[in-house]
């Protein structure tokens, strides 16, 4: 099958499910892992921070980022903060290099925490501009996927309570952080089911502090398997595939990602994904080229690491991480030509 | 007398690595009543403890839940012991900066890397997250720092470690100062590129480093 047979949503859906395609998809999936480089936005005009705020800079940006880098998708939001900022964390927007960050969180502690009803996501402005794009791509690329983007409930839960004291509650005070992250999980799925409402093709979760290294097996499983697990379930059963990204090294928890409960497995550049494969075969595999290769790497380099992935038969391919803002757009481009190629 | 208070010193450096704070705060209480000079029992009692968890967390036997447990227990006895430290004995220290680099606010493997050097007899000034990279270098010079320890989680954030050596160099001060990095996206050939004394992957061996190079160097 030649390329343009089968459109890239159609490809990236029958990846997701497990079917064959032509190749593998090209993407990148937004949030944390998101390619709205510099240079892309110098060029364009349509910038961040202010992309983070308007729904029309962000459809644009997102556009921009698709047609220059070559990725297969639109991945939206560009950071990881709007789930934090609803829930009451004070938000530092970053600049057009840097991107978003938590400035202050918004609880001392698990047994702090007093929450908002859901419906303060329908409220807020950042939500709306984020489901008002997906919902003017799908309405303008129909055959390119639009990915949207979440915080995992670990990573959100220490985003809105300070995460020294949420770790260590979370083996102190149980009760209390059951609580919190199943409100938070709660909050997410209601996000999610606004995106895939606006139209959104498929829903990417990243959970940068729910890692083996962090949390160890006994909390990942405890924790982040679990609240992963009811995110991912509920939004399948809304009938979007879900691709969870686990950050890190995965040593202490591999057997605990095998019952993850997602369309897709995306890891860091250091994982093999190779060895995932061959010891979960049940398991959609994505990723992993070094961001720090398509930021300090050449086109060759990148090209060679990209084949490497091919021949190992990777489901999905993508960046292994969070790009760095300052990474050359060459380097993408032969990144994504050398999948399509 | 000194089996008592070696027992003593051995269930302190336990209950720690067991995550027993309000033991660990009982026993110190217990020193101090028992006439046992503070200093020695915060070296002796507490220290072994904490160690003993960064050698339980670098074995993947303890996580960061853990490790900062085990910090709160120390702590504990840290409050009731030092106030009885007698001030001939307060040891002076090699002073460290640390800091998460502009642009990042993740501060939970620096602050594992803080509680690391502490224990292993750094007084460490933490100059906090998101600092850009002339504070590191102004905060190093007036506190009389030697170390300057430079973290992040973010490639995007790479560059501005850099900056803290140019800085350094501009001003003709770099020999002054060790500089080690550390964090998700670095590895040692980045350290080695922007020209840092060295490169850590975790807490453990960050103190390891630390003490590494200052070999042999009179404080």
């Amino acid at each position: 099958m030649a390329d343009g047979i089968i459109s890239p949503k159609e490809r990236l859906k029958r990846k997701l499910n497990g079917q064959t395609a032509d190749r593998p998809p090209v993407i990148c999936p937004g949030g944390m892992m998101n390619a709205a480089v510099v240079e892309i936005m110098t060029a364009t005009g349509h910038t961040l921070p202010e992309a983070h705020h308007s729904r029309e800079l962000m459809t644009e940006l997102a556009a921009d980022v698709s047609r220059l880098t070559g990725f297969e998708n639109f991945g939206i939001p560009f950071c990881m903060t709007v789930e934090a900022e609803v829930l009451g964390s004070e938000i530092n927007y970053g600049a057009l290099d840097c991107e978003p960050k938590i400035q202050k969180e918004r609880f001392s502690s698990a047994a702090a925490a007093v929450f908002p009803d859901r419906q303060a996501f329908d409220r807020n402005r950042r939500v709306r501009a984020v489901t008002d794009s997906i919902y003017a791509l799908t309405q303008k690329y129909p055959d390119t996927p639009v990915v949207g983007s979440l915080t995992g409930p670990i990573s959100t839960a220490a985003s809105v309570i300070d995460p020294m004291t949420f770790l260590k509650q979370l083996r102190k005070d149980k009760d209390n952080s059951h609580r919190v992250i199943d409100y938070v999980t709660d909050c997410l799925i209601h996000y999610a089911a606004m995106m895939v409402e606006a139209g959104a093709d498929v829903i990417s979760v990243a959970d940068p502090t729910a890692t083996g290294e962090i949390l160890g097996p006994k909390m990942f499983d405890e924790y982040a398997l679990r609240y992963l697990n009811k995110l991912a379930g509920a939004v399948r059963a809304m009938g979007a595939p879900v691709i969870v990204h686990i950050c890190g090294k995965m040593e202490a928890v591999k057997p605990s990602v095998a019952r993850l409960k997602a369309n897709a497995l995306s890891v860091d550049a250091f994982v093999s994904l190779k060895e995932i494969k061959g010891l979960y075969p049940h398991i959609n595999t994505m990723g992993n080229l070094s961001t720090i290769m398509l930021e300090f790497g050449n086109s060759d380099k990148v090209a060679r690491g990209t084949q490497a992935l091919l021949r190992n038969r990777i489901d999905i391919i993508a960046p292994a991480c969070g790009l760095s803002t300052s990474t050359p757009l060459a380097n993408i481009r032969a990144f994504t030509e050398t999948v399509k190629n | 007398m000194t089996v008592l208070k070696e027992e003593l010193y051995q269930k302190m450096s336990a209950a720690i690595v067991e995550m027993e704070e309000d033991l660990v705060a009982e026993l110190s209480r217990q020193a101090v009543r028992e006439g046992i000079d503070a200093f020695e029992a915060i070296d002796q009692g507490l220290t072994p403890g904490m160690e003993r968890a960064g050698q339980l967390f670098e074995e993947e036997e303890y996580f960061v839940p853990e490790l900062l447990m085990c910090a709160d227990a120390m702590n504990a006895g840290i409050d009731i012991l030092k106030p009885h430290i007698k001030a001939d004995e307060a040891k002076v220290k090699r002073k460290a900066v640390i800091g998460v680099i502009e642009g990042d606010t993740h501060d939970i493997g620096k602050n594992l890397v803080k509680l690391m050097l502490e224990t292993g007899g750094f007084d460490v000034i933490d100059v906090g997250r998101d600092i850009p990279a002339a504070e590191f270098v102004e905060r190093a010079k007036s506190e009389g720092a030697e170390l300057i320890c430079v973290s992040t989680l973010m490639t995007t954030t790479m560059d501005a470690m850099a900056y803290v050596i140019s800085i350094l160099k501009e001003q003709g001060i770099r020999d002054r100062f060790k500089v080690i990095v550390g964090g998700g996206p670095i590895s040692p050939g980045f350290a080695a590129k922007i020209g840092a004394d060295g490169y850590s992957r975790n807490a453990a061996e960050a103190v390891r480093l630390a003490h590494k190079l200052f070999e042999g160097k009179d404080l």
